[in-house]
């Protein structure tokens, strides 16, 4: 196999092991449980700030600041805690800054195009974070379907139902905008979950990670990222979910396509709208039997002779 | 081969992980364009991903990397479906409101 250079693994986190021997537990918490929930009510409310609402510019723009700045501290926390062995890898605080920040863009862009791209940026970021995790051929795979399949589906959607902007709403940076897009709904109340959320697994993580059972084996197996163990993992123990996830794409697939067929009457008139759905192919060998919708002219229901 | 990462390194990782998977889960609750909601959803989809890895990278065995695949398959379906769905509903009423399908509340 491929050797690499050693200055490479010793500036990759996971291989400074300049620090406990295996088997030795470290024991103290980096940080008190007052810490935690002082940065996490910080960032809900620098979040809550940056939602887009009927908000001033200004204000997105300090509680992004406040946000970034809770993040370098929680950063610095955790620096300071595993500095005292040699310290971690740039690559995994590059990689996983770069992945938080894209993400709090993800939710927090009013543009749904922009939120896909940044997507696309979260995901190249959590691929470098399987390479640190010697998981290089899931970040490959990661790349090819997120990046390449899932999110180009999405942007496709999202050119295929963009709407026209209303221009009313917003601060003057959203003014393109339209308003379910400028307009976050209940912002505090997501904010406040979604922190409690995360406050609780940073402190579990934190405080209990000591308590993740050590295995005996600490050396690293040669091939954890190869694709020929990946695949011989995925027969000899996940063979039935291998089948599962078969039947499952299929079904999704069929079911994609059920629903694109279907065909959707808008009455031109206010009251409820019509969704119809017939046979798509021919009952009885009998072409009249495909209904043909969106007209009442009877000469346009007819089936057209060949 | 060099050793594999402490206890340290892979609660760092699961930090991240539920970091992605908490900011998903506002974006879920608080936005209101429906193709923004199922892409927060896909975060949520990545920060398990990361943890599950991470775990699979502690324990030095393919099971992470292989839930991971089928993470992935299921996301595929669910971007399949859900996109197809929200096509519909645009069709319907010309907007990716969530809003605008109250009546779904029942």
């Amino acid at each position: 196999m491929v050797e690499f250079p050693e200055a490479f693994y010793g500036s990759m986190p996971l291989l400074a092991v300049s620090g406990p021997v295996s088997g030795e537990v470290i024991s103290t918490a980096p940080m008190s449980p007052a810490v935690v929930v002082a940065l996490c009510v910080v960032a809900g409310i620098a979040t809550w700030l940056l939602m887009p609402g009927r908000k001033e510019v200004a204000i997105r723009r300090i509680g992004g600041a406040i946000l970034l700045a809770t993040g370098l501290i929680l950063s610095a926390i955790l620096v300071r805690w595993t500095s005292a062995w040699g310290g971690m890898g740039f690559y995994f605080w590059a990689f996983a800054g770069l992945a938080i920040f894209a993400s709090v863009r993800v939710v927090t862009h009013t543009k749904p195009v922009y939120s896909a791209l940044y997507f696309v940026l979260t995901v190249f970021a959590t691929a470098g974070l399987f390479v640190l995790m010697w998981a290089e051929f899931m970040a490959a795979a990661l790349v090819l379907i997120y990046a390449g399949a899932i999110l180009i589906t999405y942007v496709f959607v999202i050119m295929l139902a963009s709407e026209a902007a209303t221009g009313s709403v917003g601060s003057s940076a959203d003014k393109t905008a339209p308003e379910h897009d400028a307009e976050a709904r209940s912002p505090f109340l997501a904010s406040l979950v979604g922190f409690v959320l995360a406050g609780l697994l940073i402190f579990l993580v934190t405080d209990k990670g000591s308590q993740i059972p050590v295995p005996e084996q600490r050396s690293l197996p040669d091939s954890l990222g190869s694709a020929q163990d990946l695949g011989k993992n995925l027969i000899d123990e996940n063979a039935v979910n291998v089948q599962l996830s078969a039947i499952i794409l299929t079904i999704a697939m069929v079911g994609a396509i059920t629903l694109a067929r279907r065909r959707v009457m808008v009455s031109n008139q206010k009251g409820p709208v019509e969704s119809v759905l017939g046979p798509a192919t021919p009952v009885d060998d009998n072409p009249h039997s495909i209904p043909v919708y969106g007209t009442t002219n009877p000469r346009h229901k007819a089936y057209p002779e060949t | 081969m060099p050793e594999i990462f402490t206890s340290i390194a892979l609660q760092h990782y699961l930090i991240v992980g539920g970091l992605m998977f908490a900011i998903g889960m506002i974006g879920f609750m608080c936005r209101r364009n429906l193709i923004i909601m199922f892409l927060s959803s896909e975060l949520m989809f990545q920060g398990v991903a990361i943890n599950f890895v991470a775990f699979g990278a502690y324990w030095g065995n393919m099971s992470g990397q292989a839930f991971v695949i089928f993470i992935l398959a299921i996301a595929a379906a669910e971007a399949a479906l859900a996109l197809a769905i929200i096509v519909l509903l645009f069709r319907q009423k010309h907007t990716v409101d969530s809003q605008a399908f109250r009546e779904l509340r029942g």
